[in-house]
């Protein structure tokens, strides 16, 4: 349940930290953001010497949150935290290494590269 | 489709039930209710938590090693369906099942033996301490037996008047 100022870490080595949500991208007037949905973002803490800087608008895409995931098979998974992974308009990611564990779910939101990425 | 155990209490958790939690070192806690989760949250160690079976195994009140246990342990490699090999999984699972409870209910009549004994003597020391309670000390000394001789009384008629005022 991401809302706009809700913090996140960042999951992936593109050089934030942090990020803030701003809106979240889909239909006009959402509430709250899942798994899997993208969102824009303003960075809010970056790691020294990285292309990133701090306040610079981004898409993301979550990938954990402490609100519970459900599945189909009544499987009900949560996170310890809340986290994004940095994406570009195409919804590659902007990093080369993701850090975490990633849900499955994300192959059929098409991030097929994040889930490939992932250590698990 | 694999039935799990839950982190806490060591429940089985079947499919549709309880919540996973996955940390952030990747490690997965599984739960089979809110119960175990909420008590997780609180940080409390189920070692030390009297109803479940960590503690119980802890402590001596369960079976810790046993053969029937060795059929129960995770197997990583799926193995082919073959209609024979599941038929008699099937049925070696209720007699294995029933070995353990046998093996189980013995434990358990070990650990209670001589239970009933020490509740008795138990319960002779106290009466003998405490008899003091049920009689009066002088009439102890006369009569030494335990139980009271019957004592026939004759009621006189006042009485029956006596009861008005209180009745009010």
């Amino acid at each position: 349940m991401i809302q706009p100022q809700t913090h996140l870490n960042v999951a992936d080595n593109s050089g934030a930290r942090e990020l803030m949500c701003i809106r979240i991208i889909g239909t006009s007037n959402r509430r709250y953001a899942h798994i899997g949905d993208v969102i824009v973002a303003v960075i809010k803490e970056v790691v020294p010497n990285m292309p990133l800087e701090r306040s610079e608008v981004i898409k993301a895409v979550i990938v954990r949150t402490c609100k519970e995931l459900k599945r189909d098979n009544g499987m009900i998974i949560r996170y310890d935290d809340n986290a994004a992974v940095i994406i570009d308009q195409e919804g590659n990611p902007k990093g080369t290494r993701i850090f975490g564990a990633i849900v499955r779910e994300l192959r059929q939101f098409h991030f097929t590269k994040i889930v490939s990425l992932a250590p698990e | 489709m694999r039935l799990e155990k839950c982190w806490f209490c060591s429940s089985t958790v079947y499919p549709g039930h309880g919540i996973q939690f996955v940390r952030n070192d990747a490690k997965i806690f599984r739960f089979c209710r809110s119960k175990c989760h909420k008590n997780f949250k609180m940080k409390r160690n189920p070692r030390k938590v009297k109803w479940t079976k960590a503690y119980r195994r802890l402590h001596g009140k369960d079976m810790t090693q046993d053969s029937t246990f060795e059929f129960e342990r995770k197997r990583n490699r799926p193995e082919r369906y073959d209609r024979n090999l599941a038929e008699n999984t099937l049925k070696a699972i209720k007699k294995i099942d029933k070995v353990r409870v046998d093996r189980e209910a013995r434990h358990h009549a070990l650990r209670m033996k001589g239970k009933k004994a020490k509740e008795q003597r138990e319960a002779a020391k106290e009466l003998e301490q405490g008899i003091h309670m049920v009689k009066a000390p002088a009439v102890l000394e006369k009569e030494p037996s335990l139980t009271l001789p019957k004592i026939k009384v004759k009621v006189s008629r006042p009485q029956a008047e006596e009861n008005h005022p209180m009745e009010e």
